[in-house]
């Protein structure tokens, strides 16, 4: 232990700072890499990647042993067992925070007495998320070494790119920027989970999707990847508007975005706003119902106000959706899950760091970490969010016909699972399986990296097959991944934490029961556990008919088989590491390391169960309930992802039938499902068109309205000028005639050029003047 | 010290001029001396505004290093002049964007010696509006800078070039008519003085016995309004900039969008805000609403056009509509006329002046990456474009920073003056927020949809592609002060904000009193009549 808090409190600060910081580094040296310090066939770029992300994951480590663990937080002695000492805890430790590290690097802006600022904020939350984005991240760094080493050239030739000719593009390697892209993107990945309060999680939110446009959009010579990149960036940015209509509300109504409650240098506090919001635990609602209590932190001599500052629960409510609205977009959720499967263009490195293990878990997180700034209500839209979402991408991926995309679809759905155990009070559920996740999902991802490159890009199902013979140590990681994400082990009923199993069948385990536990007080909503279970099944179907497609069966494509060949170690031993991971991360279940190291940052609320009644009535369930219904849940998931595998080993194992008896079992149906549930369509058609169309228009109206208006005004005034030399021509004498003359000249010349002459209007402009001053001093009043 | 501070201010203002009068006896063959020694006029004038940047104590609201020799006496009119935190950051934006459009000079060949004194006594305006503190003066240099750049645009102009000046003088100069009107009712009203510092003491109501009246500031208020709205400028009265900016050379272009645009804010803050407070009260709807759809109705059109400097024109429209947003958004309680949640609409003005300054630097970064794209192939095209980032990394590289400085991505500058005029205004009009926040949406959607045209994509499908070269020291140098200066304002804004708030708290303040006042006295005239 550190002899002191206060300098612990500075030695994670300092590490997790140089950890955020370090990529960023990296990254500056990289884009300059090619022109000032290496050439395009050296490897420097990438070693000094994986050299900066390494040190971040050292870093990251070193923060997690200095963290003074237990300091003010009810919560670490939580397993499940001693509930009730638990609650006598929170009693004792009035707050809705637990034990958080917090403080500020400079300050952006100050108005009155609001300030915006650069700060931190870090709780094991924050804290198991660096390690796993570094670990991840680290592993992914040196498979990219393998898996992008033919960019190490002068003249790289992209298949899938072509010229006017119709041939290939060829081009300079970009291997040194892809690593500088990855830098970014670990860099705004840190500072998003570092970030101190909502508006700097805003800005990493944006900086992590420009991250993320840039690596989808590597291969920039290809227009399908600079179409996904630009989706990718466009409908998070309808999500992020909603979130900023959130930072808006939350600005506005409780004065403040920081999460913590900060003491200045001059002893003023000023309450953050989980303890605006929450205060002790739970939402203090006014007399009425109709606005929340804000509990403002009171100086020692202050007296209470009068009036308590309060924020209407209405616009409460809509201060959550706009949060949730962001998550969507960043998660992927329905509706805007539409973007993710597209963005698989990316080299497939990428796919398994940014769009499956950590940013795409980044709404996650947000909901996470907000969560006592959410009403029941808004918890209720993300439960039902997540059930749409895990179901549609979930059916989806059971027709997909191309490895990467099967893995995106199941990234979706599984998003939809910790989104949904959040939203029905599974904390811990949620950022477990977020962890959980990240390790198997990249694991899947970098296995269909292996396939991928020793197939030479061919990434169609159809085109596979029979690989296990020929990749024997890819086969043995993709089917490590395939059996976490599906849950299928053995279960030891005895000790559920123990079982045969691997991490994934945990930490969905867990999602079950607090969607069971749920259901069991609201049974109105028996579809948030009924959704997940059936989803548990189609998992299992799709992911075993991905494994079996690939690596078992006849070779679809000798060429293929023939040509393909086990990757070099830098590929395997990422598969190895992570493998190790997706396997042992969630020994123990509810009393693991990393469950338990994440439930202290639980807020203090979610333990017990509450009842709300604001809008409608829901009820939570708190630990002690969701612990009861694990047995029943997890026998039941269990049940059915065995079912599940089991249909898939038989179709697509014993394959008692042919491929194109399959296709014509739901022709319809099936084609609805390859048409992703039509939305891209249905966007097209009610967004991106009627906005192209209004956009034209606009610009007509610059051309046919205020245009012609001047215009006319113009003529009218060259009119008027014309009379204007008429009367001169009949008043003057001769010697101004010749000027008039030469005035009309230059007016007939200007006159062309549709409008008019300058000195005219000068001399009209002049007399009006003289007249609207004289109309507006007549008409002042008083 | 009071000699001091007037030979600098008017240093800071005449050297341009000055500088220009040399040039009439270089030979006209000497063109590369004459392009010399114009930029280190502006390079001398930028370093002095430096000098004035050292010299200011911000933490003070008042106006600094004020000077007054009298001038027409008759007429009660002097030579006034004064700087604060509102002022001083935008001559430093206009002498350093001089500077920068002088080193993108280099790309002008036609009758350089007369390009090159226009060009000095342009900047010579602008700087004397920004530093003029009598509103006769303040006119004055309004209309000194109005002429040069008639000539620059008309001249040197592209193909419309003469109907592109006619649009833009008139457009302008009808703003000018009005402010005039405003200038000699205040003139009148306000006891005969042009002094910018009384009319406002006046207006906010700090002098005993004298006041402008209710209806008086809103008259005033909006014929200032006009003609400000027109230079920002505000849609409907946008359609000059499009034409002016399509048509005015690369350098015209950058200090056009750079500074030209910023008067117009700069009117509000310097003028129409503090004489008028009741008139900016009983307009503040239409400031944001006019904002508001100038955010969107510019988005929209920037996102149709297929012309490279059109599209950036346009989005200068969007943009100015955040700082249109964040001047306007003032709530009052209309019962008791006190300000609602004044810390919002003090964050507001911090927006759109802090917007300004960003717009400053992006779109002058803008202009001038499309103006290196048109030197080297002349043709603005978007469909005729592509490949770049391959033929030209680099400069793709800074185009980025500075045009995703412009979708208002984090870490750069655009970001701050965007979010934080949606944060502010959603106090006075949630609506309003909602609306403007889709302008985001649109923003991205238009600048990704250019980068995607120009700069990825396979190949280069437009002419002269043996033109496409790397980037020249020169334009490099431009390139890279700013995305740099990008992204110090992006990730330290309060380098900016610190020094804007003392004045901009003061006028708070002092607005929220005077209206108050009025309304006070407007209350008891209802109850009078009520009674």
């Amino acid at each position: 232990m550190p002899e002191t808090a206060e300098t612990s409190h500075l030695i994670v600060r300092n590490l997790l700072t140089a950890a955020w910081l370090l990529p960023l580094a990296a990254f500056i040296a990289q884009v300059y890499a090619v022109e000032c310090w290496s050439n395009r066939l050296s490897r420097a770029s990438g070693l000094l990647g994986c050299a900066a992300i390494g040190g971040s994951l050292v870093l990251s480590l070193l923060a997690v042993a200095f963290f003074p663990s237990g300091s003010g937080s009810a919560h670490t002695a939580d397993d499940g067992s001693n509930h009730a000492a638990v609650d006598a805890e929170h009693e004792a430790h009035p707050s809705a925070t637990p034990a958080a590290l917090a403080g500020r690097y400079y300050t952006l802006a100050r108005f009155g007495d609001s300030r915006l600022e650069l700060g931190w904020y870090v709780d094991s939350l924050t804290l198991v998320l660096f390690v796993v984005i570094g670990l991840i991240a680290s592993c992914v760094h040196v498979f990219s070494l393998g898996y992008l080493d033919d960019e190490r050239t002068e003249d790289y030739r992209d298949e899938h790119a072509h010229a006017g000719d119709e041939q290939p593009v060829s081009r300079a390697g970009r291997f040194h920027l892809f690593f500088a892209y990855l830098s970014l993107f670990c860099f705004s990945m840190f500072g998003l989970v570092l970030a101190g309060n909502l508006l700097q999680v805003f800005a990493f939110w944006e900086l992590v999707g420009f991250c993320s446009y840039l690596l989808i959009g590597f291969y920039r010579e290809r227009p399908s990847a600079v179409r996904a990149a630009n989706k990718a960036i466009l409908v998070n940015r309808v999500g992020d508007f909603g979130f900023l209509i959130g930072l808006a509300v939350l600005w506005t109504s409780v004065g403040t975005l920081q999460f913590a409650t900060e003491v200045d240098s001059k002893g003023v506090t000023a309450s953050g706003l989980f303890e605006q919001v929450r205060g002790d635990g739970q939402l203090e609602l006014s007399d009425d119902s109709k606005s929340v209590v804000l509990q403002r932190h009171l100086e020692a001599g202050d007296e209470p106000a009068p009036t308590r500052p309060t924020i209407a629960y209405t616009l409460f409510v809509l201060a959550g959706l706009g949060i949730v609205a962001g998550s969507i977009g960043k998660s992927a959720q329905f509706p805007l899950q539409t973007w993710l499967p597209d963005a698989m263009e990316g080299p497939t490195p990428v796919s398994a760091l940014v769009h499956s293990a950590t940013m795409v878990a980044a709404g996650v997180y947000l909901v996470a970490r907000c969560y006592p700034l959410l009403a029941p209500e808004v918890l209720l839209v993300v439960a039902y969010v997540g059930a749409a979402t895990l179901f549609i991408g979930a059916t989806i991926a059971l027709t997909a016909t191309e490895l990467k995309q099967v893995l995106a679809f199941s990234t979706i759905s599984q998003l939809g699972y910790m989104m949904l155990a959040l939203g029905v009070g599974g904390w811990g559920a949620g950022v477990f399986h977020l962890s959980t996740h990240a390790f198997f999902k990249s694991l899947l991802f970098l296995s269909a990296g292996s396939v991928i490159l020793a197939c030479h890009h061919e990434q169609r199902l159809d085109r596979l097959g029979g690989l296990r013979h020929r990749l024997p140590w890819t086969a043995a990681a993709m089917l490590i991944g395939t059996l976490a994400v599906t849950g299928v082990g053995i279960p030891n009923p005895w000790a559920p934490g123990y079982s045969l199993a691997l991490s994934g069948f945990h930490s969905k385990d867990m999602v079950l029961a607090s969607a069971l536990a749920f259901v069991r007080l609201n049974p109105l909503h028996s579809l948030l556990y009924l959704v997940p279970l059936a989803g548990a099944g189609i998992t299992a179907v799709y992911m075993f008919r991905l494994w079996l497609k690939v690596f078992v069966g006849r070779p679809a494509d000798q060429h293929v088989f023939e040509h393909a060949k086990e990757s070099p170690p830098v590929v395997l031993i990422p598969l190895a590491v992570l493998a190790f991971f997706s396997v042992f991360s969630a020994v123990g279940g509810e009393s693991s390391w990393l469950y338990r190291g994440l439930v202290t940052s639980e807020p203090a609320f979610v333990a017990a169960s509450s009842t709300s009644s604001a809008i409608w009535p829901i009820t939570h369930p708190g630990h002690e309930e969701i612990h009861a219904a694990h047995g029943a849940a997890g026998l039941m998931v269990w049940l059915v992802a065995m079912a599940g595998a089991g249909i898939a080993i038989w179709i697509f194992g014993y394959q008692p039938f042919s491929a194109d008896e399959l296709r014509a079992t739901f022709p319809r149906l099936r084609q609805f499902l390859l048409d992703r549930w039509r939305f891209d369509a249905l966007y097209d058609l009610a967004v991106v068109q009627p906005v192209l169309r209004i956009s034209r228009q606009a610009i007509a109206i610059d051309r046919t309205v205020i245009d012609p208006l001047l215009h006319g005004a113009s003529r009218l005034l060259v009119q008027l000028a014309g009379w204007g030399r008429r009367i001169d021509e009949l008043l003057v004498d001769g010697a101004v005639v010749g000027i008039g003359a030469w005035t009309w000249r230059s007016g007939e010349r200007l006159r062309r050029l549709q409008s008019g002459q300058l000195r005219q209007y000068v001399l009209w402009l002049g007399l009006s003047v003289v007249v609207l001053f004289g109309v507006v001093t007549w008409m002042r009043p008083g | 010290m009071q000699n001091f501070d007037l030979l600098l201010l008017t240093a800071i203002i005449f050297l341009p001029a000055t500088w220009a009068v040399p040039l009439l006896f270089f030979p006209k063959s000497a063109v590369e001396a004459m392009r010399w020694w114009t930029l280190a006029g502006t390079a001398i004038t930028f370093g002095l505004t430096l000098v004035l940047w050292g010299k200011v104590d911000f933490s003070s609201p008042d106006m600094q290093l004020v000077v007054a020799v009298p001038w027409i006496e008759p007429w009660n009119i002097a030579y006034r002049l004064g700087v604060d935190g509102i002022s001083l950051p935008l001559i430093v934006l206009t002498s350093g964007v001089c500077l920068l459009s002088m080193l993108a000079s280099w790309s002008v060949d036609k009758q350089v010696k007369g390009y090159l004194i226009l060009f000095l006594l342009l900047e010579t305006g602008i700087l004397g509006v920004f530093l003029a503190l009598d509103f006769f003066l303040f006119f004055i240099f309004w209309e000194v800078m109005l002429l040069p750049m008639y000539f620059l645009i008309g001249v040197w102009g592209g193909p419309r070039r003469e109907y592109a000046a006619i649009k833009f003088f008139l457009y302008t100069f009808v703003g000018s008519v009005l402010m005039l009107v405003a200038m000699l009712m205040l003139y009148f009203e306000g006891g005969y003085t042009f002094d910018l510092m009384r009319l406002a003491a006046i207006g906010e109501g700090r002098i005993d016995g004298l006041q402008f009246s209710r209806s008086f500031q809103i008259v005033t208020f909006w014929l200032l309004a006009i003609g400000f709205a027109i230079k920002l400028p505000v849609a409907p009265l946008h359609t000059w900039l499009p034409d002016a900016h399509v048509e005015a050379p690369t350098p015209i272009s950058m200090i056009l969008a750079g500074v030209l645009l910023k008067l117009g804010g700069y009117g509000f803050l310097r003028i129409a805000l503090p004489i008028c407070p009741y008139g900016t009260q009983a307009a503040a709807w239409a400031l944001v609403g006019f904002g508001v759809f100038s955010i969107l109705y510019g988005g929209l059109a920037a996102l149709a056009q297929t012309d490279f400097k059109r599209l950036v024109a346009y989005s200068s429209v969007s943009h100015m509509g955040f700082v249109l947003i964040g001047l306007g958004c003032w709530k009052i309680s209309e019962q008791t006329g006190m300000g609602v949640g004044l810390k919002h609409w003090e964050m507001g003005l911090h927006a759109a002046l802090f917007q300004m300054i960003a717009h400053g630097i992006t779109s002058t970064g803008m202009f001038f990456m499309v103006g290196v794209l048109y030197d080297r192939v002349h043709h603005r095209d978007l469909n005729r474009f592509g490949g770049i980032a391959n033929r030209m990394p680099e400069y793709a590289g800074l185009a980025a920073v500075l045009f995703f400085a412009g979708l208002g991505l984090p870490a750069l500058c655009g970001f701050i003056g965007e979010v934080f005029a949606i944060l502010a205004v959603w106090n006075y009009s949630p609506l309003a927020a909602v609306l403007s926040a889709l302008g985001m949406i649109l923003a991205a959607a238009y600048v990704l949809w250019t980068v995607q045209r120009v700069y990825l994509g396979s190949e280069y499908h437009g002419p002269l592609a043996e033109n496409l070269t790397a980037l020249l020291p020169r334009e490099r140098f431009v390139a890279y002060v700013l995305s740099i200066l990008a992204i110090v304002f992006g990730v330290l804004p309060n380098l900016l904000l610190s020094r804007m708030q003392p004045p901009l708290h003061q006028l708070v303040i002092r607005m929220d009193e005077a209206y108050r006042g009025l309304h006070q006295v407007l209350a008891s005239i209802g109850q009078a009549g009520g009674g």
